[in-house]
């Protein structure tokens, strides 16, 4: 061979690799690190081009999600899709399962989903890596290493009360045991499927003299607050309690303070975190596999994780996964932070830890609490 | 009719009257005792339908100012056009169901009645598969050659069409079922038949109309159904109009309140509009005599 | 020889059409039908049952089937099958009544009408809206509650709750008895007012001529109602799940809790008792075809 085809050989081998691998990088897998500056561009101009962003399972209310969409279509021009605003983490993972030959607005391109969630996403092929510019700031603890899933906010269990009803606002776990309550304290969802019902259970149990590797606390104590007359065995909404048939409800701060802020004091309504037992919650983010839009996905998560998605997250009440990177950087307006309940002490359970505590209380709720016919 | 008893020319006045053909419905005697038990069932049932509706508009007016629950779901555009989709769609699903479920009833009581429990189980297994599984199971199935119905937006909704006429299965046909019940469709048949109507005209001219009331039962379920309906619409992306109220930040219960009940009203007013094009002539063939 | 007997006209005589070639094109007419079910109903089922006998990492087991049989399933299942029953039944003597009174019952034209889309709207009217429209109105703080309160009577002191099973039972009464209506309606409708008029010619008293006339013509299609209602109340599932929040144990609140949950889920299972459902409606059907064959023997 001369040794002029070899070199015209090797460049074009170099040229059609680089293409192939911008290519790649624009498109498939592949955990690139996060965007520089000229990347970026590119990413934006991909994602235009895409025109279409799908999510699912982001009601407007939770975290201010309303605003970051809006304001992601503002930046971008891109419009997003959005699908089954009231969706489970199961639902949304089902979604992309079934669409996963489907380009159409059925397929989610991004997920929102809980913590037990990530892995098994991963596990099961779902779920692509993709690492944003900020990924440094998230702790280790929570993120997939490899860039799969990645913590987006947290919040904390807390006592959303209508004082219109409830004169005295309780405080802590114990309080819900008292007397003037009865018929007043629900869940916000069925502990045997809901995230955020699991999640007040094992709240209960760090309160009561168990821990976060022992649950049963918590099943005895909603058996004594069911026996006792005080738990109102319905799933608690903001119309439930604004009606004042379940005038304190336990959900996450976000949600206790966005009722709050949208029922503008009709009625009036005061969020509190329990003194004792507290306990948080954390979602992670994660890119489709099959995403019909993956630029766009990427894009979107950029803005999630940039200053001004986290500060949305923040505006929506959710400890946002940046916070303490952006508050030692002087990134978080004083006025913002002092909107933020008093969260200090909340305990962030492993993913192990999580799903052994899931099994034991869905397992648990229907016989010791009582799933029995009256 | 005068009430005096016996006597043959009686029995022949009776026979008669079976015999010529009269509108439906306009009541017999009822004695005073039996109209007042009448009139108390039916206000029981009125009382128990109200309540709740009531318990409602009383909630939603909780909202400040007064109205504005009502007023906000006015100004909101896309109240109207998902329930014109809703609408839209209920429509086309009722013309399908109905053109796959009045001949199918009619062959199965008239030539294949072996088959009748086959059909009536497919027909009630819509109650029984989860629709989460029915959706998914039919996106999965026609997201990809050789039927795509996913890749376009017609073809979505067409999918959502064919999904609600599954959903309607099982009312459509018991109604459809009951209502062939009642006439002698062997013998409508055999005369139209005989008088040189093929299936399709005698189907169409004279089966069809006898099931007006059949018919009309089964589209007011149906409309209802679709209107109703969350699980599908949602899933395969369509701007129906459960999804809207759903996405209705829950944080708005009192325009969540106002929501359904406004869209109560609606739908009944949209089924008043299908009793009125129903209406016709209310005259029932009879063709045979006494049994 | 052919599966079908000889089509007789009404005298007796066979029809003038060979009944021979019209075998061949006999099943033709369920063509369409079996089709459209086919693609649209038998297929996504069939991932369903093949789903059943999956476990979550995609091997074949009957390990779902076996959970069937666990104290919390069974006791499921007997809860959804006495919610049902309970409501079908009532659901479907009341719907009956309501619907005889308004068309043969001596009340206005306009009523007729008026109920039937009524029955209509709320026929679909369930799930939160429905559930909550009873919060506001017999919940603890609803409506009628504090008005009967007003009046010196405390359902809520004296047992009843809306969160219980016998809640749950009159809420999905308002779905099951306009279900009713509707679909006895054109039975009633078809009830000859000559055979009423004949029978009190001949002497007969009004109980009578329900007990020999006009019960024994209606009962395939009161059968047949009911068994819809059965089949509707128990597929229901969001009402129940607002409603109840995890405190009653009825089947399809345990296949939403494996299908579509916020905690890792156990699909198989999901499935296996979706069959279990199916089971229970297929042995409900035969039930309900023997009756029906009973019923309508004399009729022809």
């Amino acid at each position: 061979m001369s040794s002029h085809r070899t070199v015209t050989r090797v460049t074009g081998l170099l040229v059609v690799a680089s293409f192939v691998f911008a290519a790649c990088s624009g498109i498939g897998g592949g955990a690139s690190a996060g965007a520089s500056a000229g990347k970026m561009d590119d990413l934006v101009a991909a994602a235009k081009k895409e025109g279409n962003l799908t999510t699912i399972a982001l009601p407007h209310s939770w975290c201010n999600y309303g605003e970051m969409l809006t304001g992601f279509t503002a930046k971008y021009g891109i419009k997003i899709n959005e699908l089954n605003p009231d969706g489970s983490s199961a639902q949304e993972v089902d979604a992309i399962k079934a669409n996963q030959t489907n380009p159409g607005p059925q397929a989610p391109d991004v997920i929102d989903v809980g913590l037990s969630f990530g892995p098994q996403a991963k596990t099961d092929k779902l779920i692509t890596p993709y690492k944003v510019a900020t990924w440094a700031d998230i702790p280790d603890k929570a993120k997939d290493a490899d860039g799969y899933w990645y913590g987006d906010y947290y919040g904390v269990l807390s006592f959303e009360t209508n004082t219109k009803v409830v004169k005295n606002v309780p405080k802590d776990w114990v309080d819900l045991l008292k007397p003037e309550y009865k018929g007043q304290v629900a869940l916000s969802g069925d502990p045997t499927k809901s995230n955020q019902a699991i999640s007040a259970v094992w709240a209960a149990a760090l309160a009561n003299g168990g821990s976060i590797d022992n649950v049963q606390p918590g099943l005895d104590f909603f058996k004594k607050l069911n026996d006792s007359g005080n738990f109102v065995p319905v799933i608690a909404k903001t119309a439930t309690v604004a009606a004042g048939e379940t005038p304190i409800r336990i959900t996450w701060t976000y949600n206790g303070l966005s009722d709050k802020d949208s029922l503008k004091g009709n009625p009036p309504v005061e969020v509190a975190v329990p003194t004792s037992g507290r306990f948080g919650g954390m979602y992670v983010q994660a890119i489709s596999a099959y995403a019909p839009h993956p630029n766009a996905a990427r894009l979107w998560m950029e803005y999630l994780y940039s200053d001004e998605g986290q500060l949305i997250w923040l505006k929506g009440y959710c400890n946002p996964i940046r916070y303490d990177a952006m508050k030692a950087a002087s990134k978080i307006p004083a006025d913002l932070a002092a909107k933020l309940p008093d969260t200090a002490g909340a305990a962030l359970p492993t993913l192990d830890q999580i799903t052994a505590a899931t099994t034991a209380i869905t397992t648990g709720w229907p016989t010791t609490v009582g799933v029995t016919v009256k | 009719m005068s009430g005096s008893p016996g006597g043959v020319n009686r029995l022949g006045q009776g026979i008669e009257a079976m015999q010529s053909p009269t509108t439906a419905s306009t009541p017999g005697r009822p004695r005073s005792f039996a109209r007042l038990i009448w009139w108390f069932v039916f206000i029981a049932g009125v009382v128990y339908f109200i309540l709740p509706l009531l318990g409602t508009f009383v909630f939603s007016m909780r909202a400040i100012p007064t109205f504005s629950a009502y007023t906000d779901i006015m100004g909101d555009p896309l109240f109207f056009s998902s329930l014109a989709y809703s609408f839209t769609v209920g429509i086309i699903t009722i013309i399908v169901s109905i053109a796959l479920m009045v001949p199918t009833a009619f062959w199965v009581r008239l030539r294949m009645p072996r088959a009748r429990p086959i059909v009536e189980f497919i027909t009630l297994l819509p109650f029984v598969v989860p629709p989460i599984v029915l959706v998914f199971g039919l996106i999965s199935t026609y997201s990809h050659p050789p039927l795509p119905f996913t890749y376009t937006d017609i073809g979505s909704s067409a999918l959502l069409v064919a999904g609600y006429v599954i959903l309607s299965f099982p009312y459509m046909y018991r109604a459809v079922d009951t209502g062939l019940r009642s006439m002698d469709i062997q013998a409508l048949t055999e005369a139209s038949q005989s008088l040189g109507a093929g299936w399709l005209r005698t189907l169409a001219t004279i089966i069809l109309p006898n099931l007006r009331v059949a018919l009309l039962s089964g589209a007011f379920l149906t409309l209802a159904i679709v209107v109703g309906e969350f699980t599908m619409a949602n899933f395969l992306a369509r701007p129906a109009f459960a999804p809207y109220l759903s996405n209705l930040s829950s944080s708005a219960p009192y325009q969540q309140a106002a929501v359904a009940l406004v869209s109560f009203g609606l739908t009944w007013i949209a089924m008043g509009f299908i009793a009125i094009l129903g209406r016709g002539s209310r005259t029932r063939v009879t063709v045979t005599g006494a049994r | 020889m052919t599966g079908t007997a000889m089509p007789l006209n009404a005298q007796g005589a066979p029809m003038a059409r060979p009944g021979r070639r019209r075998f061949n094109l006999t099943f033709l007419g369920l063509v369409p039908f079996a089709i459209f079910s086919t693609l649209f109903l038998l297929i996504p089922t069939s991932y369903l049952i093949v789903g059943s006998f999956l476990d979550s990492q995609g091997s074949v087991t009957l390990q779902n089937y076996a959970g069937l049989t666990d104290p919390v399933p069974i006791n499921a299942y007997v809860t959804s099958i006495e919610i049902s029953f309970v409501t079908a039944l009532a659901g479907g003597v009341f719907g009956f009544l309501m619907a005889y009174t308004v068309i043969s019952g001596g009340l206005p034209g306009p009523f007729r009408s008026g109920l039937m889309t009524f029955s209509g709207v709320a026929s679909n009217f369930a799930g939160v809206p429905l559930a909550l429209a009873f919060v506001f109105t017999i919940g603890r703080t609803g409506l009628l509650t504090t008005f009967l309160a007003g009046i010196g009577i405390y359902p809520y002191e004296n047992g009843f709750s809306l969160y219980s099973k016998l809640g749950l039972e009159i809420v999905y009464f308002y779905f099951q008895l306009p279900l009713m209506i509707l679909i006895i309606a054109p039975a009633i409708d078809g009830l000859k007012k000559e055979w009423r008029e004949a029978s009190e010619n001949m002497g007969a008293s009004s109980a009578q001529f329900w007990r020999y006339v006009a019960l024994p013509v209606l009962m395939p299609s009161l059968l047949g109602s009911m068994i819809l209602l059965f089949g509707n109340a128990f597929g229901a599932q969001a009402t129940a799940y607002q409603l109840t929040g995890g405190f009653i144990n009825i089947v399809p609140i345990l296949i939403g809790n494996q299908l579509t949950g916020d905690v890792l889920h156990n699909v198989g299972l999901g499935y296996a008792l979706a069959m279990g459902m199916v089971a229970i409606l297929g042995v409900t059907l035969v039930a309900y075809s023997f009756l029906q064959r009973r019923s309508e023997r004399w009729l022809r």
